[in-house]
C-alpha cells in the first residue's frame, strides 16, 4: 500500500506551547485513518498544518511524495487535499448548489472574459459542473433533492450543514479528504448514517483522514487509529489496540483509570 | 396538505398585488424596463418632457454604470470602497487630456475610452496591492484616504489638470481622429453631441454591462467572489486564490468606473475636482445599498432613484428654491436610515440576501418545518 500522505517529524508551536510535537504518520491509499485525543491535543492543528492554514516550524508533509508543507491553502487544495471544518464554515448566503460548485473551483478553469460572454466552453463547463454537483448531492439521498438545492445554506438543519460541507469537499475529487469531526452534534441515527457514507466513500476509492470524538464512529469506520495527547502521538494501530493502550486511557481518564485497566 | 396549512402565513405577509407581481417572469421585467428607458427620449422629441430631464437621464445612466462597478467589490466580493469616485476621476481626466484643447490632442473616441478604462484599471491594481490584506473598517479608511489623495492631487497638479479650474472644452466624441475631407459626410454620423445621442449611447453601455455582469455573477468567477465574501478561510481552503480574486474584482470595478468617467467627461464638456468629492463616493455606496447589494437590477434602480430623485424634488419645490442642494444629503441620510430599518436588503434585493435580512419569512418558516421533519425522520430511524 503506497502512502498518500506522510508526515515527517512535523512540529508547530504557538509561543511557548508546542501544539504539535515531531508528529510522524502515514495514510495509505484508500485507507480511513482516525485521529483521536482529548481537547487541545493538537488534532485540529495537525489538520491546519496539512491543509496549509499553518506552516510547520519543522518537519515535512508529503502528499504522494511531494512536499506540501507551507504551501498556501488554495495551492494545497489544488494538489488534492480538501477538508471540512469542525466549526461549520459554509457559504451561508449562497445556495446549497452554489456551495458545491465553489468546491469545484480548483478543477475548473473558466476565465473572467469567457464567463462574461458566456462562451460555449463556459456553458459546457457549467453543465458538467452542474451534473457533477447532482451526482455528489445524490450521495446524500433525500437530503438535497430538488428545490432544496436552491435554498441558502443557512436554512439547512445542523446535520445537513455537515453533510453539505462534506459534499463541498468532495466536489474537487480530492486525493485526500480531511474530515474534522464529521458527526459532531448529530444524533445517533444521523451519525450512523454518516458513518455508512464514509465507508461508502472509501469503497468508491477515497482516502480519508478524520478527527472524531464519537468512538462508535471511530470503531466503525477506521482502518487505523492514531491517538494524540499534548501534540504527541501516543498510540497507533487498530481501534482495539489503541483503545486499550494504557497511555490512551490515561490521557482520557487519568492515571488511576489507566492503572485499573492495566 | 402542507401547502394549505401555510396559506395564512403567506397572506399575512404578502398582499395580492405582490403575489401578482411575483408571477411576472424575469425576462418580462427586463423587456419592460428597457422599453421604458428607450422610450423616454421619445417623450422629449414629442415635446412632452423638457430636455433638462433628458440630461438628468444621461447622468443617471452614467451613475448606473458606476454603481454596477461598485457592486462588484461591495456586493459580490464584500469589500467596502469609500474612495470609488477616484477611479471615475482617473477615467474623466484621462479623457479630458486626450480629447481637449488643453494639449491640443483629439484622439478617436474608442481609443480614448479604452485608454481611460485601462488607466483606471492600473490605478485599481496599484491601490489593491497594499490594501487587499486589510478588511472591514481598515479597508474603508484606506480607500477613503485614497479617494481624497487623488482629489487633492488633481487640485494641486495644475500643469496637468488646471487645478480647481478643471479642464474645459472637451471635444465631442468622434470615431476617427482627423477626418479626411472625403469622410466629412460619413463622419457627421459618428459625432455625438446632443443629449439624446448621449442618452442612447450610455443606455446601450448600461444594457451590455448589465448582461456581462449577470453572466459573470453566475459563473465560477462570481461564485469565487461570493465565497470570499461569505467566509474567506473556507474559500481559500476550497482552492480560491484570495488575493487574485479580490484584485480582479477591484481592477474590474475600477475599469468600469474609468469607462463611466470617460463618458461623463465627454458628456459634460468640462470637468473639475468638484465632481469627485468624497460625498460622490458615498452617494454611489448609497445607490448600491439602496438598490440591494449584489443585485444587478436593484443597483440599477438604486442609482436611477438616487440620481433622479433630487431633480424631482427640486422640480416639485419650484425653480425658485435653488438652495435645494443643501438638503440633498439630508434627504439621502434619512432615506438610508429608513431603508436600513425597514428594508435592509434593498429595493430589489438578490434573492438570497432577501431571505436573510428578515428574520421571519414564510419561506423560512417552511424550511424550519422541513428541518423539524428531518429531525422526526431521524427519530424514526432511531426507533427502527
Amino acid at each position: 500500500m503506497s502512502a498518500i500522505l506522510e508526515l515527517q517529524g512535523v512540529s508547530m508551536s504557538f509561543g511557548g506551547l508546542r501544539a504539535v510535537d515531531s508528529l510522524s504518520f502515514t495514510v495509505g491509499e484508500n485507507e480511513i485513518v482516525s485521529i483521536i485525543g482529548p481537547n487541545g491535543s493538537g488534532k485540529t492543528t495537525t489538520f491546519n498544518l496539512i491543509s496549509g492554514l499553518y506552516e510547520p516550524d519543522s518537519g515535512d508533509i508529503l502528499l504522494k511524495d511531494e512536499s506540501v508543507a507551507g504551501l498556501r491553502p488554495d495551492l494545497v487544495h489544488d494538489k488534492g487535499i480538501s477538508r471540512t471544518f469542525q466549526s461549520l464554515r459554509l457559504f451561508t448566503n449562497m445556495s446549497v448548489l452554489e456551495n458545491v460548485l465553489v468546491g469545484m473551483h480548483s478543477v475548473t478553469s473558466a476565465g473572467t472574459i469567457a464567463s462574461m460572454l458566456r462562451l460555449p466552453s463556459v456553458r459546457r463547463e457549467e453543465k458538467a459542473m452542474y451534473d457533477k454537483a447532482q451526482e455528489i448531492l445524490g450521495m446524500f439521498p433525500g437530503r438535497f433533492s430538488g428545490p432544496r438545492q436552491h435554498q441558502p445554506a443557512y436554512s439547512l438543519s445542523y446535520a445537513n450543514r455537515r453533510r453539505l460541507e462534506i459534499a463541498r469537499a468532495l466536489a474537487s475529487d480530492p486525493v485526500l479528504l480531511l474530515l474534522d469531526e464529521p458527526v459532531a452534534g448529530m444524533n445517533p441515527a444521523e451519525s450512523h448514517e454518516v458513518m455508512e457514507q464514509i465507508k461508502m466513500l472509501r469503497d468508491t476509492g477515497y482516502t480519508i483522514l478524520m478527527i472524531e470524538h464519537d468512538m462508535h464512529v471511530v470503531e466503525g469506520v477506521s482502518d487505523r487509529v492514531i491517538a494524540m495527547d499534548h501534540g504527541v502521538k501516543i498510540a497507533e494501530g487498530t481501534y482495539d489496540r489503541v483503545a486499550n493502550d494504557p497511555q490512551v486511557v490515561e490521557a482520557y481518564l487519568g492515571k488511576r483509570a489507566a492503572n485499573a485497566t492495566a | 396538505m402542507g401547502a394549505t396549512q401555510t396559506t395564512p402565513v403567506r397572506e399575512a405577509s404578502r398582499s395580492g398585488l405582490q403575489d401578482v407581481l411575483a408571477r411576472v417572469p424575469r425576462w418580462a421585467w427586463w423587456t419592460i424596463s428597457i422599453a421604458i428607458a428607450a422610450g423616454f427620449p421619445l417623450l422629449n422629441l414629442a415635446g412632452v418632457v423638457e430636455t433638462a430631464w433628458l440630461r438628468v437621464g444621461v447622468v443617471s445612466l452614467i451613475f448606473v454604470l458606476l454603481s454596477l462597478g461598485l457592486n462588484i467589490v461591495m456586493g459580490e466580493t464584500g469589500l467596502l470602497n469609500l474612495g470609488y469616485i477616484a477611479f471615475f476621476a482617473f477615467g474623466s481626466y484621462t479623457t479630458a487630456l486626450l480629447s481637449s484643447p488643453k494639449f491640443e490632442i483629439r484622439w478617436p473616441f474608442l481609443a480614448v475610452v479604452v485608454v481611460s478604462t485601462l488607466v483606471a484599471m492600473v490605478a485599481g491594481f496599484l491601490i489593491s496591492l497594499p490594501t487587499l490584506r486589510l478588511r472591514g473598517d481598515y479597508l474603508a479608511i484606506v480607500t477613503l484616504a485614497f479617494g481624497e489623495i487623488v482629489r487633492l492631487t488633481i487640485i494641486n497638479l495644475v500643469p496637468l489638470t488646471n487645478g480647481p479650474n478643471g479642464v474645459t472644452g472637451i471635444y465631442s466624441p468622434r470615431l476617427f481622429a482627423d477626418a479626411k475631407p472625403a469622410l466629412e459626410g460619413v463622419q457627421a454620423w459618428f459625432i455625438i453631441d446632443k443629449p439624446i445621442e448621449y442618452y442612447y449611447l450610455v443606455l446601450v453601455c448600461v444594457i451590455v454591462l448589465a448582461v456581462l455582469l449577470t453572466n459573470l455573477k453566475n459563473s465560477r468567477v462570481g461564485r469565487a467572489w461570493n465565497a470570499l465574501r461569505e467566509d474567506e478561510l473556507a474559500a481559500i481552503s476550497s482552492g480560491i486564490t484570495a488575493v487574485r480574486a479580490k484584485m480582479l474584482s477591484v481592477v474590474l470595478s475600477a475599469g468600469i468606473a474609468g469607462f463611466a468617467g470617460a463618458l461623463f467627461a465627454y458628456y459634460s464638456n468640462v470637468i473639475s475636482p468638484e465632481s469627485f468629492l468624497f460625498m460622490q463616493s458615498v452617494i454611489v455606496v448609497c445607490m448600491v445599498v439602496l438598490g440591494g447589494m449584489g443585485s444587478i437590477p436593484g443597483v440599477i434602480l438604486g442609482a436611477i432613484v438616487l440620481q433622479a430623485l433630487p431633480q424631482l424634488i427640486r422640480e416639485a419645490a419650484g425653480a425658485a428654491r435653488s438652495d435645494f442642494e443643501v438638503y440633498r444629503m439630508l434627504i439621502y441620510g434619512i432615506l438610508i436610515v429608513v431603508m436600513v430599518i425597514f428594508r435592509p436588503e434593498g429595493l430589489l434585493p438578490d434573492k438570497i440576501f432577501r431571505r436573510e435580512a428578515h428574520e421571519v419569512d414564510p419561506r423560512e418558516l417552511e424550511m424550519t418545518r422541513q428541518s423539524l421533519f428531518d429531525l422526526e425522520e431521524g427519530q424514526k430511524d432511531l426507533e427502527v
